[in-house]
């Protein structure tokens, strides 16, 4: 991967693996990208397909028993391996994090005005006076009425979308030219949701930061981003710009996914579920990780896992063997279909990914064993 | 199963007829008491957390119950199942009333409601297994059946939603949370219910499974006329699975109707500022649509606006929304109900 100028974050074949007692979780494996400045890019997955592990890298916050390999670079400094010291330089300055929990993020025992130029702090030397003007400017910025008398309260006074705005002003006090947000909207009602996304968009056109939107909901996805990155297994398995990739899907996993959202245009429609489960990260099947699922796949499908290749213009790409053979909407919704009630879905493969996970034993059967074999060794 | 299509259509649902609908609730309220500080908390006020709600639901039909957390919404469900005993108000199944009945009277009432949960990972006892959570309700109801009878009766209901009956004797956690939540909605089913309240029954599952399961609740609406009470959060859900829907702020049903009258001919702008914020996922349309951004909160449920409870976030909001509180009553062109003394049907794209 070259990087071009206004390129502001490059990721280069980034791997992230836990080793655990079981064997080794791989995270997150051979994920590249490039973020621009003022670019919004959404990461969908389902949960456990690597997404958040991804972005906390890009923080260097992963716990030090991650093996993290590959190459993170941040204007011209590569953050993987960096120290602590240096990486303090980094965040909360240039690059700023929003987590999903708006509870959990602030602490209840300061007040929010505090918490804001404290954070000012840490990167500029200036008086306490100076750091809570800034807080107080953030909290306007982020829409907070009466921004003075709010600064002075605590987190518990706040409404959930009120804090979540908080945490919001907190990541752009220091004017970082990248923020990550971490499903910022899911523990938000719906009409605070609009509200708070808005005020991201508008950080983004008044401060022209570059913004990693991490997300399950297609939709907002659909609303925000310029680029949208599918992740599944650990791995990005399609990107591209967002009508591109919403419009002429060509991965089989996206296809599934748009088709089982309900949609005004599938009413009256059976919804098109994926058959089956995510893979377990510890023991990936050999060849494509969505194979098991795919209605598509075939045996080649099943020898290695297939490289991400560019599938249409600019910069969509598809890690999938048989992309040309999805495109319309309907041909490829029509997939998915399948006997839904009568198909019994088999709980067996999930002990069959991770054959550590105890089977449970019908008691007659291992009653007649222990019979059998107590009579053959008397 | 490919036969049918099995969303639900816009005429009347299979098992409706014309006769006396199978719930009614009238001027449903539950309060709860809210405590004071100190050793002994004294009763400082009351929380409506259903402020007088009523609406019919017939055999075979979806109610879908939508607002934001906080509406009430599975409050009145509970309290439609006397799980919370309601304040006042009446609530009848099939023409019986079931508000102040003792617990030994509702016994035989329960058989014919069930729940299904939100949460497949916390509503099912990890040490039980799958066959013992099934066969529970079985062995409480129909303690006549004898062994093999009920034991017939599990597999049946395994298979019915989807799981293999070889796999009854696992333990919750090898399963996945779709089939878990299959699980939940095959213990609800045991007793043969007539109508089901599903209180969020799909929104801790992956998108990619919830469409699974909300398949599997339209299948099981058809094939045994089961009427359900489809409470949640998640707009588009709602509108694929219900025939109708009521739409609850604070406390209140602010406007129901056909799935029709409610998502293509809103009046109430609460619903209005609801549907335009729910993001789509078609970027095109996102582009293009008109969003109604509310300002604001939810005030709090303690200390309600007086009159209509919207007004402190209604754009359209003048003196008569604050003096007097707006009936639910027939408004508009099509004459579906809604609770606003400025009804208008908002021009706009979908």
């Amino acid at each position: 991967m070259t990087t071009t100028a206004g390129d502001l974050l490059t990721v280069d074949n980034l791997t992230v693996e836990f080793p655990t007692d079981d064997g080794v979780v791989r995270a997150v494996r051979g994920v590249s990208f490039t973020l621009r400045q003022g670019e919004v890019l959404g990461v969908v997955g389902e949960s456990g397909s690597g997404k958040s592990v991804s972005s906390m890298a890009v923080m260097g916050l992963l716990p030090r028993s991650a093996r993290i390999g590959g190459s993170i670079r941040f204007r011209d400094t590569e953050i993987v391996g960096l120290g602590q010291r240096q990486l303090e330089k980094l965040r909360g300055n240039d690059i700023a994090m929003i987590f999903q929990d708006p509870m959990t993020s602030l602490n209840p025992v300061y007040t929010v005005g505090w918490q804001l130029s404290e954070a000012y702090r840490a990167h500029h030397r200036v008086s306490k006076k100076v750091a809570w003007a800034k807080a107080v400017e953030a909290l306007e910025l982020v829409g907070i009425p009466q921004p003075d008398r709010r600064a002075a309260q605590f987190p518990h006074e706040f409404s959930g979308g009120m804090r979540q705005r908080v945490v919001i002003a907190m990541a752009i006090i220091n004017d970082p030219t990248l923020i990550i947000a971490d499903e910022p909207t899911t523990a938000l009602d719906v009409t605070v949701q609009a509200q708070v996304l808005e005020t991201l968009l508008r950080i983004r056109d008044e401060t022209s930061a570059a913004i990693m939107i991490i997300t399950h909901d297609l939709g907002v996805v659909a609303g925000m981003a310029d680029r949208v990155q599918v992740m599944y297994g650990g791995t990005v398995v399609e990107s591209g710009q967002v009508d591109a990739v919403f419009e002429q899907p060509r991965m089989p996993y996206t296809v599934g996914l748009l088709g089982s959202i309900p949609h005004p245009d599938l009413l009256g429609k059976r919804l098109t579920p994926i058959k089956g489960a995510p893979p377990s990260l510890m023991n990936l099947p050999p060849g494509c990780a969505f194979a098991p699922r795919c209605p598509l796949a075939g045996p080649e499908c099943d020898e290695a896992e297939p490289e991400l290749v560019p599938v249409g213009v600019s910069g969509h790409t598809s890690r999938c063997l048989k992309w040309d053979e999805l495109g319309g909407d309907d041909d490829s919704r029509e997939l998915f279909e399948h006997d839904e009630i009568g198909a019994v879905e088999n709980p067996a493969s999930l002990t069959q990914a991770d054959p550590e996970l105890a089977v449970v034993e019908d008691v007659a059967e291992v009653e007649q064993r222990m019979a059998r074999e107590e009579g053959s060794n008397p | 199963m490919t036969t049918a299509k099995t969303s639900p259509s816009d005429a009347a649902p299979a098992g409706a007829d014309t006769g006396q609908p199978l719930l009614q609730v009238s001027d449903l309220v539950k309060s709860f008491p809210v405590r004071g500080k100190g050793i002994i908390p004294r009763t400082v006020g009351q929380v409506q957390a259903v402020a007088g709600i009523s609406f019919d639901l017939r055999a075979g039909e979806t109610l879908g119950l939508v607002g934001e957390s906080g509406c009430g919404k599975s409050t009145t469900g509970r309290a439609i199942l006397q799980l919370h005993r309601p304040t006042s108000g009446s609530v009848r199944f099939e023409g019986r009333e079931l508000v102040g009945r003792t617990a030994r009277q509702l016994r035989s009432v329960r058989r014919d409601m069930q729940i299904v949960f939100q949460d497949p990972y916390a509503s099912l006892n990890p040490r039980w297994t799958v066959n013992s959570v099934v066969r529970e309700p079985l062995e409480i109801h129909h303690s006549s059946w004898g062994d093999k009878r009920i034991q017939a009766k599990v597999n049946n209901l395994l298979e019915l939603v989807g799981l293999n009956p070889e796999h009854r004797n696992r333990f919750p956690h090898e399963f996945s949370g779709g089939q878990r939540q299959r699980i939940g909605i095959a213990r609800a089913l045991a007793l043969e219910p007539k109508l089901l309240v599903l209180d969020e029954p799909v929104s801790a599952l992956d998108v990619s499974v919830q469409a699974g399961v909300v398949n599997l609740l339209e299948e099981l609406q058809q094939r045994l006329n089961l009427a359900y009470l489809f409470v949640a959060h998640d707009l588009s859900i709602v509108r694929h699975i219900s025939h109708r829907i009521a739409v609850m702020y604070l406390g209140k049903i602010v406007e129901i109707g056909t799935r029709d009258e409610v998502y293509g001919r809103a009046t109430h702008p609460y619903t209005q500022a609801l549907l335009s914020a729910a993001p789509l996922p078609d970027p095109k349309a996102e582009r293009e649509r008109q969003r109604i951004v509310l300002t604001g909160d939810v005030p709090s449920p303690v200390n309600p606006p007086s009159g209509c409870r919207f007004r402190t976030r209604c754009w359209k909001a003048q003196d008569i929304c604050a003096t007097e509180e707006p009936k639910l009553e027939a408004r508009g062109e099509d004459g579906h109900l809604s609770a606003c003394h400025f009804p208008e049907v908002r021009s706009r794209e979908s």
